[in-house]
């Protein structure tokens, strides 16, 4: 049975700050007349978030939404959660539903905590009576009893995020609606969400996710749809959909000469993370060409370099991930640089890293360490598993090692249990 | 609209003790600051009006007058004052949980409500103590509140929806609110206004209102004339249903603009 439908969605908002908003506060049936009449003025300056979206959600299924910043994510989470209506098309949600939109959930900052636990109670429907039955338990899971009796305005970010989804889980909903509050919060507490979530979804709960994180997706859903500039691209299983979304991530990232939207977004992307190149100057990378991934996850990266000042450098081949994140680097030894310039290859033999879209970031360093040139590649580098051989919580680089269990030639645990 | 605040009256009371919780919070002298108020308007009042302008308040005395019509002014006032951005500022709440909007201005006219009964509870103490005591037609006074509150409850309605997408109503209600202090026997008794101005005075709603109170409420003590709440009526029936109307027709609106 279909839990969560939503049928040909459209959600169209007005772009600018604007004054006061004459076309807002005219109420139905008038606003339907004036965008008539006044078709150019009515739709001037409005851009559609969703666009004939369609999904159905069957009940007790988990369902992951993909896509780039802005691409209307998190709009539908609204527009199913029933926070905002559609401009067009119809929802249909036949259940409890509880969305953690972010991490705030609207607690009230000068209300306590256990204020805020009944306040967000009531809020979805339930008495005071039956939400303090539920404050040991939520205290207990967010690990914030301390700091119950004080208002929400002095926590951290880390601890209202716990605080948020302690109480969202409490509520018992029938669908839940997650998008990217995991990102939030420690390590510890995003293990006891995850496995919460694990258990909800095992008792029948429905569960739409949103996230970035590719393998945490991969984990927590059997099917996905990937939303593009407010349309949905792709829908089907997580695996497939994933594997297709990695893959237009990466053209969108290489395909700068393609120019056009892709060609700006991928600038955005770079000045939302910062300048992608700067240095002393005294040697330059003149070209870079960065090989694709083989079957053993081997890169070759080839730099072209040019140099005026410096006479020996150290080459720098570093990866960060999206969030920003360095994750590690491959460094070679110090190199004799010759005059006008050459070539310098590596080899990078394994990769090793978790399921997600990497940087690299080219670098040369004089041999006192000052930074000649640092330059983020529009290139992207997508590691895609079927299975994570880092579990998570361990961290995204896979170190290289060999492991000797022929040490102790004794017993093995199975025949020693079978004997008992 | 009002079978589902009816049904989410469990979260009107949540929010209205919330908002109490938080309005004191913090503050030196806590729950005092609900009684300074009203007294300190009346003390200006009395020594402004009844002292040195000499306006004649019959035997009763100038204050019991004043307060009789102050206790359902302050009501309208804070109301509005209160329950007209009672929705954008609770933006935060507004664009992640799906509640009904309307319990939002209800609780904030429930407030004042609170606001009400303690001037109220002033009045009733001043009668027996400053005065000669409440008269019988102060039995009135919950079918007045009533009237008043239909008519509250309509312009907040209205005008907090209209704030969400004009800010303007925000910035205006003060001015409002005390120019239409000066258009209402409030500080004044009816009796003192002249004849050319009397039926633009008694063209608002409120000015009824106000008077009808203070007659029920100040001995002798004279029940309501419908001829003189009749404003207020029309008033109350044609806001309260322009006012949810409006309201429910662009409250799904309001977590895209906030």
């Amino acid at each position: 049975m279909d839990i969560v439908v939503a049928d040909a969605v459209t959600k169209n908002y007005r772009t600018g700050v604007g004054r006061a908003r004459v076309r807002e506060m005219t109420p139905p049936p008038f606003d339907r007349g004036l965008a008539k009449v006044f078709p150019n003025w009515w739709y001037k300056g409005t851009f559609n978030a969703l666009e004939d979206v369609s999904i159905s959600v069957s009940s007790g299924s988990a369902v992951g939404l993909v896509g780039h910043n802005g691409a209307g994510k998190t709009t539908l989470l609204k527009v199913l959660a029933g926070v905002t209506s559609p401009t067009r098309g119809k929802v249909q949600v036949n259940g409890r539903v509880a969305a953690l939109i972010d991490a705030l959930v609207g607690f009230h900052p000068e209300l306590t905590g256990a204020e805020n636990i009944l306040m967000l109670g009531s809020m979805h429907g339930f008495g005071r009576r039956h939400m303090r039955t539920k404050v040991a338990q939520i205290s207990d899971f967010s690990g914030i009893e301390d700091m119950l009796e004080t208002p929400v305005k002095r926590y951290s970010a880390g601890m209202s995020a716990r605080l948020g989804f302690a109480t969202i889980a409490a509520l018992e909903p029938e669908i839940l609606l997650v998008d990217e509050v995991l990102a939030v919060g420690d390590s510890n507490f995003q293990r006891k969400c995850i496995q919460w979530l694990d258990g909800y979804r095992e008792d029948g709960g429905t569960l739409l996710f949103v996230s970035h994180n590719l393998s945490l997706m991969r984990n927590m859903t059997q099917q996905c749809v990937w939303l593009d500039h407010g349309k949905a691209v792709l829908e089907g299983p997580t695996s497939k959909v994933l594997a297709e979304y990695a893959r237009a991530m990466e053209e969108r990232m290489t395909s700068d000469h393609t120019g056009g939207d892709t060609r700006r977004a991928a600038k955005r992307l770079m000045r939302s993370t910062g300048m992608n190149r700067w240095g002393a100057g005294g040697a330059r990378v003149k070209k870079v060409h960065v090989g694709e991934l083989d079957e053993h996850e081997g890169l070759e990266v080839v730099i072209d370099y040019e140099a005026t000042q410096v006479e020996r450098a150290t080459f720098c081949i570093g990866f960060i991930d999206e969030a920003g994140r360095e994750i590690g680097a491959a460094v070679s030894r110090s190199v004799v640089l010759h005059q006008g310039g050459g070539t310098v290859r590596c080899d990078i033999g394994k990769l090793g890293f978790k399921t997600g879209i990497y940087f690299p970031i080219i670098a040369i360093l004089s041999a006192e360490g000052t930074i000649h040139d640092r330059w983020r590649l529009d290139r992207a580098v997508v590691v895609d598993h079927e299975q994570d051989i880092i579990p998570d919580e361990f961290g995204s680089v896979e170190i290289p090692s060999t492991w000797d269990d022929e040490q102790y030639p004794a017993e093995p645990v199975a025949q020693l249990r079978s004997a008992e | 609209m009002f079978r589902k605040l009816w049904s989410h009256r469990d979260l009107v009371v949540s929010l209205v003790r919330r908002q109490y919780q938080v309005r004191y919070r913090q503050s030196m002298v806590g729950i005092a600051w609900a009684i300074i108020p009203p007294l300190a308007t009346l003390g200006a009042a009395t020594l402004v009006f009844g002292g040195i302008a000499k306006i004649d308040a019959g035997k009763e005395g100038y204050a019991i007058v004043t307060m009789a019509a102050l206790v359902p002014w302050s009501f309208f006032a804070s109301s509005l004052t209160s329950g007209i951005p009672s929705i954008i500022s609770s933006s935060s709440t507004l664009t992640r949980i799906p509640f009904p909007r309307a319990v939002l201005p209800v609780s904030t006219i429930g407030i004042s409500m609170i606001d009400l009964s303690i001037s109220a509870a002033i009045f009733v103490i001043m009668s027996y103590t400053v005065g000669s005591g409440l008269p019988a037609t102060a039995v009135w006074f919950p079918l007045l509140f009533l009237l008043e509150f239909a008519l509250v409850l309509g312009v907040v309605f209205f005008a907090s929806a209209l704030n969400v997408f004009a800010r303007d109503v925000k910035l205006a209600v003060p001015l409002t609110t005390q120019l239409w202090l000066f258009l209402t026997p409030v500080l004044y008794p009816l009796s003192s206004v002249p004849d050319n101005l009397r039926p633009l005075v008694l063209a608002n709603p409120m000015t009824g209102l106000v008077e009808s109170f203070r007659r029920a409420l100040v001995p002798p003590g004279i029940a309501p004339d419908i001829g003189l709440l009749l404003p207020a009526i029309i008033g109350a029936v044609v806001l309260l249903s322009l006012g949810s109307w409006y309201f429910t027709s662009v409250e799904t609106r309001f977590a895209d603009v906030v």
